[in-house]
């Protein structure tokens, strides 16, 4: 079958401050009709560029250096910007990450959609069809609503219809359901899938969640630091990975830990691209470098027709390397069970209204009640809009709830009285976290000052002499070394700004830490480092978290007890191996059942259990040991 | 929103409205009759000075100027709610009358302005942005930091220095010629140092607007997506950028008639040119209180008015805003 997409060892590089910064670097790929090919990579090796490149869509600061892009066996390297043009959305496209700002929020989404359509075939039943075509229903009516009035998954079906309306031949998706809850990136990643087979669009699935690309993928290619280090179909990637990058990114997923034991993480970081060593950019992260690691760039070597892996260890005169083990040589002592006696947090009956507009009254929380005792995590988990953030912002006084009480160490935090009486110790011992880190650290502040911030707000000495010299020591702490305490957040990468908003809720030295959706922006193996952060927070200082997340598998490694919340109420809560063994909620068995598995064999054998409508009435009632299932008058 | 609701907000506005007119007219009353100066100068000119302590005390009383402040307040307070604004000291008329035939000439010189400054300044920012960063983008961007630099009254005395004194194309002052009342051509050359005047002080700044608003847009996502549609950058620029830019912009104008306004005043006082603003200048200057009074409530009325304008503007046409979503419940879409 000829190659829809043939790229010939191509390289871009951005003309940085620090010097040429090398984004991609001679890249061969092929991508064939009727295909869903993966890209998989941590954030900042290059997939996104790599896409842009091909779309004729790089910022002005970048250029193609070298190689060659076939499109249909014709060199598109060096077209002009407006041959370029015509070929974007007739048979190039793309779908962006964040459906919210791909689409304009001025605009209704019918007419966003039938611009992409070409003139001669632009019509209002063309752009139905198309919304019929993803799966938005009622499109007459809902092609004249506006972006913020879907849901985040409809939005990105949105964003699919306008990529696929001049049926395009390659569709570009960048990070598609990264945004997107559990239960709905099956449902897109399926249509991705479907769009592949009875379209006749191949696919580039750009994405740092291998769990996600093995439901959808057929072929995988794994990139690192500007490179492709491993190709080869699914199952060959997810059964029996050959570069040691892959087998360390499968092998630091929380689905596949088995709880208690520390994640694995890759050591070290990647090397910044304007100083690339001479010699396979994984090398120095490699347990089991060689000398030639460090000196010679590795070629493709096959493994089998369809596999091939850029690593010297697949040279015949190699040694044998031992099959990867699953726990790490640093093992941390198990945690100890959380006492049970010392109460720490108590929430009973907890709701919150707000009214959006006169007369409607939308019910963020209703009647949530659990408890969290000293050293123990707590995970709270749910679709997004399921009152998750709204429970978070309860504990820390950011909501008043408008009924239902919160007791932390027995104060009464939502009475103005008792919470001026005890204002210091209820605003330096719970201490927030938050999803984003690039919008919650100042960007006009360095890592120092903001870590030391609450320090001086609440003017407390610094026990390790100054301010500064404290700031050092949590950067220490979470992993981190001096030369940060100077820098910008800008200037850091994801994991590392994540840290510094750890760092800076630490050095209050918290008895309870409310983390709302921690990890969910970062990458799988920064993603393990802070999870066993968090970890050693719990075993070494007894802290207690509050963790919230949409992410089961995460939950589900981490976390002591669950509780599901689903449209402000909590339907489960549980032990979580109880909770994962045995869930009795419908809800929550439908959100289990829509985990994703990194086996591509199981993976696309799963069925998803349908999200039923179920009646939000009823009590609590426990059905096992410390296992609280919502039962409603119709179960 | 329902009909009802719209009602009671707009009955809401009203209030506030009157609400701040009032207490916008009582300040200026009082400050009017706290400054220094001798009203009756400027009922009877140089007569006043002339006058014997009993005829100043008669006239005084005739003019109402013996009372109390508050008295004097309530008295014009209840006049003017029939309607009865009194009579200029220095014109002698009804004041309504005496604003009446300047008005004209200052809607004519401000809606000019107007008109010109925002055309210009979307025209100037769109151009900036379609060459960003080459040379007539910073051309425009250099020449605007020094335009807007240089003071009105300066630049005005500069043009009239230049096109009137020296090339003698120009008028320098007045709104006509005397005896051609009626002639438009000679109209439109009395207004142009004005006008000119007032749009080099005020386009700038709308200019620099327009321009980073659509840089920023241009980074949105939706700008990288339409693009990867297929979409010409022109059509991007124009269908996608302009129109989040405009609303803003809209508001923006309406906040800014106060600003113009302030503006052609002092271009009126420097080019003579009959206008409420140097009607303003004159009476405040000869305390003839209730010309002053008027002006101010008419240009505060202006003022609050076009606040509000620019309120409901911003309101009605971005449809996130109209259906009036709480800030956090629009955040929580934004991740999911």
């Amino acid at each position: 079958m000829a190659a829809l997409l043939e790229l010939k060892n191509l390289s871009v590089s951005f003309d940085a401050a620090q010097g040429e910064l090398q984004a991609v670097r001679e890249v061969s790929l092929t991508l064939h009709p009727g295909e869903v090919l993966a890209l998989v990579g941590e954030s900042g090796c290059g997939k996104t560029v790599l896409c842009r490149s091909v779309m004729g869509l790089l910022p002005a600061n970048a250029r193609i250096k070298g190689g060659s892009i076939l499109l249909n066996s014709v060199d598109i390297t060096h077209y002009r910007p407006h041959e370029l043009e015509r070929l974007r959305g007739r048979v190039l496209s793309m779908a962006l990450q964040d459906p919210l700002s791909a689409l304009n929020p001025t605009i209704p989404v019918g007419e966003q959609i039938a611009e992409a359509i070409p003139k001669q075939e632009r019509s209002v039943r063309r752009v139905v069809e198309l919304m019929e075509l993803v799966g938005i229903p009622e499109p007459e009516q809902r092609r004249r609503w506006y972006p913020h009035q879907f849901s985040g998954g409809m939005r990105q079906r949105c964003v699919l219809a306008a990529a696929l309306a001049a049926a395009p031949q390659i569709l570009f998706a960048d990070e598609p359901t990264t945004a997107l809850d559990v239960t709905i990136q099956a449902q897109i990643l399926d249509l991705l899938r479907t769009f592949s087979r009875t379209l006749p669009t191949a696919c580039l699935l750009v994405s740092h969640d291998l769990g996600a690309v093995a439901r959808a993928a057929d072929r995988v290619a794994v990139m690192y630091a500007g490179k492709i280090v491993e190709t080869g179909t699914a199952e060959e990637i997810f059964s029996e990975p050959r570069h040691p990058y892959t087998q360390g990114l499968l092998r630091s997923l929380p689905s596949l830990a088995r709880r208690g034991k520390p994640l694995y993480t890759i050591p070290g970081m990647p090397p910044p691209l304007t100083r690339l060593p001479p010699g396979d950019a994984f090398a120095c992260r490699n347990e089991h470098a060689m000398q030639i690691d460090y000196e010679q760039m590795p070629p493709m070597f096959p493994v089998s027709e369809t596999h091939a892996a850029a690593t010297w260890l697949l040279d015949p005169r190699a040694p044998t390397m031992p099959p990867p083990s699953g726990a790490q040589a640093t093992d941390l002592p198990a945690p100890p069970h959380p006492r049970k006696e010392e109460l720490l947090l108590d929430v009973r009956g907890l709701s919150c209204e707000y009214r959006p507009r006169r007369r409607t009254v939308v019910r963020a929380l209703d009647n949530l009640s659990f408890r969290l005792y000293r050293g123990e995590i707590f995970g709270l988990v749910g679709e997004s809009g399921s009152g998750k953030s709204t429970a978070a912002r309860c504990v820390m006084n950011i909501c008043r709830p408008s009924a239902g009480y919160i007791r932390y160490q027995g104060i009464d935090i939502c009475s103005p009285r008792e919470f001026r009486l005890n204002r210091k110790l209820l605003q330096t011992s719970r201490q927030l976290i938050f999803q984003d880190s690039a919008s919650s650290l100042d960007g006009k502040m360095t890592v120092a000052d903001l870590i030391a911030e609450p320090m001086k707000l609440h003017r407390i000495r610094p026990p390790r002499g100054s301010l500064r010299q404290e700031a050092a020591f949590q950067l220490h702490y979470v992993g981190l070394d001096e030369s940060c305490l100077d820098q910008y957040p800008a200037e850091l990468s994801g994991g590392q700004r994540q840290r510094v908003a750890v760092a800076r809720a630490l050095c209050m030295e918290p008895d309870l830490l409310v983390a709302d959706e921690p990890v969910a922006s970062l990458d799988v193996s920064i993603q393990a480092q802070m999870m066993n952060l968090f970890r050693h927070l719990r075993a070494e200082h007894g802290v207690s978290i509050l963790f919230i997340a949409h992410d089961l598998s995460i939950v589900r490694y981490l976390c002591d007890r669950v509780g599901v919340l689903y449209r402000g109420r909590l339907v489960e809560c549980a032990p979580t191996e109880a909770l994962f063994s045995a869930p009795a909620h419908p809800y929550t068995q439908a959100l289990l059942s829509a985990v994703p598995i990194p086996d591509p064999a199981r993976e696309r054998g799963r069925r998803l259990l349908p999200l039923v409508e179920t009646s939000l009435s009823g009590t609590l009632s426990e059905i096992a040991p410390e296992h609280f299932v919502l039962k409603g008058d119709a179960l | 929103m329902t009909h009802r609701n719209f009602w009671l907000s707009c009955g809401q506005k009203l209030l506030v409205f009157l609400l701040s007119i009032f207490v916008l007219s009582a300040a200026v009353f009082y400050a009017a009759r706290l400054s220094p100066g001798d009203p009756l100068v400027s009922y009877y000119g140089g007569r006043a000075e002339k006058m014997t302590p009993e005829e100043r005390s008669r006239a005084e009383e005739r003019l109402g100027l013996h009372d109390a402040v508050h008295v004097q307040y309530l008295r014009w307070l209840r006049d003017a709610a029939h309607g009865e604004f009194g009579v200029s000291y220095k014109y002698k008329t009804d004041v309504l009358k005496v604003i009446w035939g300047r008005f004209p000439n200052t809607l004519i010189l401000g809606g000019a302005s107007f008109a010109l400054i925002f055309t210009l300044a979307l025209g100037l920012g769109i151009l900036c942005v379609w060459y960003e960063g080459r040379w007539l983008d910073r051309l425009i961007c250099r020449a605007g930091t020094v335009v807007s630099c240089v003071p009105e009254f300066w630049l005005s005395l500069v043009l009239i220095l230049v096109f009137s004194v020296w090339l003698r194309w120009l008028p320098s002052s007045g709104a006509y010629t005397v005896g051609r009342e009626y002639d438009l051509s000679d109209r439109i050359l009395h207004l142009l140092l004005p006008v000119t005047v007032a749009t080099a002080g005020h386009l700038w700044y709308y200019a620099y607007m327009v321009r980073s608003r659509l840089l920023d847009e241009l980074c949105a996502g939706y700008v990288l997506f339409a693009e990867a549609k297929g979409l010409a950058k022109r059509t991007v620029l124009f269908r996608h950028c302009l129109r989040n830019v405009l609303p803003s912009y809209l508001s923006m104008m309406a906040v800014s008639v106060p600003h113009i306004l302030g503006g052609t005043y002092i271009i009126e006082a420097v080019f003579s040119y009959p206008g409420l603003g140097t009607l303003a200048y004159e009476s405040a200057r000869w305390k003839d209180y209730n010309l002053l009074m008027v002006l101010c409530l008419f240009t505060g009325i202006a003022v609050i008015f076009c606040g509000m304008l620019a309120q409901i503007l911003n309101e009605r046409i971005d449809p996130r805003i109209r259906e009036a979503l709480p800030p956090q419940e629009r955040k929580e879409n934004g991740h999911g």
